[in-house]
């Protein structure tokens, strides 16, 4: 059996080297599809990993409440407008939400900072020491600044990495810099960790933060004294995201009177609906891909069974000696199935090359994050070497079904 | 008496050829001893190809039996007479029947290919079948590259390389002029007398029924003579 399935390929490789330009372009079609699929897995696997990380980043169990579509004499505002929250809002929640392990809150502000030469502009926060818990946000320097120096609005701040970057040169140690914060002089305690960005592409590391009654009463001006513009929540579990932002929403329904049937003026977000948007993306990326992945490799399986048929017919006195001297239906079979999958094999193989090549290309060109992964490949060349076997196998039993004498008797 | 080789019996071939129907063969019985040497002649469309086809077990008979060896050939599978074709029948073509574009050693090997030989038991049968005919140091020719009686003997080397016992040849020199003719008669038959093979020859030239012990004449698909008389030598027959 050895020999003959010898014989066989070494009469494949033969029958498929006479018609190279023949052979190119019957693999086209499973080159083309496979390397589609290749270089699709790996972009939506990036984008996915990309989005996995962002929401690690995050942390899966933060909850955020945004003031969101006031409505005061009619006109409708929401981000920008004058915020309907308050710290009296977010300590209710701290007190109140049974599932709300931790509660701090933000007032923000887009500011120019200073340090010797060098400027910047940048977002302030105004939080209270209880941020970085809630956050889980750890630092890389030095220290946060502490309920003292909140309670004696103390000019003391925490950079980003990127204002880090921005303001202070290598070598320059920014931890007891006092730099310039809409003109009031800050000491910088500590540096954030690089967090990156959020899902919706905003740098978390160009921050500036700073005790919340320092910002309220010296740096962002006391117009709204109390007001915040985002109170973030962090639930006592990851299953319990649900609940907590079940339990806010009520207690500010309540706090803020409004009543069934009106239209919240804030809104609660968190990232379990996120995380299960890009699952819900990713899957349905998956299907589509499936889709153009078994168009690509039918139309290729289509060409293989084509030209095949023609190899039967042009080589039907080959069959007919072979069958004279003693070849089996199966010998047979076996020859042209070997000659597809061959093909198919092949194609598969430098679809994958141009798939992986395509998507280096991609994150380094147009520096989409790609990943690619190993499994793809793999799967992407045995199916295309199964695609071979299925569209081979009828015109290979036709090659075998051949009576012995009219396929030698055919020119 | 002991078992012919070659059994018929009422012995039919019909072919259908667009609703009407063509007896190739009508009725044939013919016993064939192991060893014996026999020449089958007619005029074309006779029907004597249709009967080498069936003894070559290439084809099946619409009615009546053949066995050969004892075993009644239309009732082996497929592959039992793919098997019986592969070990016991060489067959000698008119056109040759070489692989094209495959050297001379790899058609002669390709029997004991399919018999499932080792590699190096098929070099060394091969390379042997290709010395008994004279074609030493030809090996790695292709057939484009040798003559035509060159080629039909790499033909004879293909059809014994796997020791059959019965060498059929169909019109062997019919695409040969007479020298080359004459000394694939030769071969022929040394190596049956050599081999002890049974052999059986279509042909429509009478020099080549010369070289055996026994000519069937074909016509209209019955057989109509059948005589035995002892063999010339292949030379002697070609030059008379």
């Amino acid at each position: 059996m050895t020999q003959i399935l010898q014989m066989t390929v070494r009469v494949a490789m033969r029958a498929l080297r006479r018609n190279k330009l023949r052979s190119a372009l019957t693999m086209l079609g499973i080159v083309i599809g496979v390397a589609a699929v290749i270089t699709m897995v790996s972009i939506g696997e990036g984008a996915d990993a990309a989005v996995q990380r962002q929401i690690q980043a995050l942390g899966r169990n933060v909850l955020m409440v945004v003031p969101g579509a006031t409505t005061s004499a009619g006109v409708r505002s929401g981000w920008g407008g004058v915020s309907t929250l308050t710290v009296q809002d977010a300590r209710a929640i701290a007190e109140e939400c049974p599932s709300v392990a931790a509660v701090s809150w933000v007032k923000r502000q887009i500011v120019q900072v200073v340090y010797a030469e060098k400027n910047w502009s940048t977002q302030a926060q105004g939080t209270p020491p209880s941020y970085l818990s809630v956050r889980e946000w750890p630092l890389a320097a030095g220290s946060f600044f502490s309920q003292r120096d909140e309670d004696q609005a103390e000019r003391v701040a925490v950079l980003g990495q990127t204002v880090v970057d921005q303001l202070f040169g290598p070598g320059q140690d920014p931890i007891g810099a006092v730099i310039r914060v809409k003109d009031v002089p800050f000491r910088v305690v500590g540096i954030l960790e690089r967090m990156g960005q959020t899902a919706w592409g905003q740098d978390q590391d160009d921050v500036v933060i700073m005790p919340f009654s320092t910002a309220e009463r010296r740096v962002l001006g006391a117009e709204f004294l109390g007001s915040v513009d985002m109170v973030f929540g962090r639930s006592t579990s990851g299953a319990a995201v649900e609940d907590a932002s079940e339990q806010i929403a009520t207690l500010l329904r309540q706090r803020h009177r409004i009543g069934a049937g009106e239209d919240d003026d804030f809104s609660v977000r968190n990232l379990n609906a996120m995380a299960r948007a890009s699952e819900e993306a990713s899957r349905v990326m998956s299907i589509l891909l499936l889709g153009v992945a078994s168009i690509s490799l039918l139309v290729g399986g289509i060409g293989i069974m084509n030209i095949l048929l023609v190899s039967v017919t042009e080589r039907t006195r080959e069959i007919g000696i072979r069958m004279a001297v003693g070849a089996k239906a199966r010998h047979i079979l076996l020859q042209f199935l070997v000659e597809a999958a061959a093909l198919s094999l092949a194609g598969g193989s430098v679809g994958a090359v141009l798939g992986v090549v395509a998507a280096r290309a991609v994150s380094v060109l147009a520096g989409w994050p790609t990943l690619i992964s190993v499994g793809a490949v793999v799967a992407g060349v045995l199916f295309s070497g199964a695609v071979g076997i299925f569209f081979g196998f009828y015109p290979a039993r036709r090659a075998a079904r051949l009576d012995p004498i009219e396929a030698l008797r055919s020119e | 008496m002991a078992l012919p080789l070659v059994e018929v019996r009422d012995l039919w071939r019909v072919y259908e050829l667009e609703g009407s129907s063509v007896d190739a063969l009508r009725g044939v019985n013919l016993d064939v001893a192991r060893g014996e040497t026999v020449a089958i002649m007619g005029s074309s469309g006779s029907g004597k190809s249709t009967l080498m086809n069936v003894l070559g077990c290439l084809d099946l008979p619409t009615r009546g039996t053949y066995r050969l060896d004892g075993r009644d050939v239309a009732k082996l599978s497929a592959d039992a007479r793919a098997e019986i074709r592969n070990r016991q029948i060489g067959f000698v073509f008119q056109s040759f029947n070489l692989l094209p574009r495959t050297s001379a050693l790899e058609n002669v090997e390709l029997p004991l290919v399919y018999a499932g030989a080792s590699t190096a038991e098929q070099r060394e049968r091969a390379r042997a079948a290709l010395r008994a005919v004279g074609l030493e140091g030809r090996e790695h020719h292709l057939p484009s590259q040798l003559s035509g009686g060159e080629q039909q003997r790499v033909a004879i080397a293909r059809a014994l390389v796997n020791r059959p016992m019965l060498l059929l040849a169909d019109e062997p020199t019919g695409n040969l002029d007479t020298r080359v003719s004459g000394e694939i008669l030769e071969i022929f038959q040394r190596l049956t007398r050599e081999q002890g093979l049974t052999f059986v020859v279509v042909t429509h030239e009478a020099d080549v029924a010369a070289c055996v012990g026994r000519v069937i004449t074909v016509r209209d698909g019955q057989i109509v003579s059948d005589l035995s008389r002892a063999p010339v030598a292949a030379r002697a027959a070609l030059r008379a």
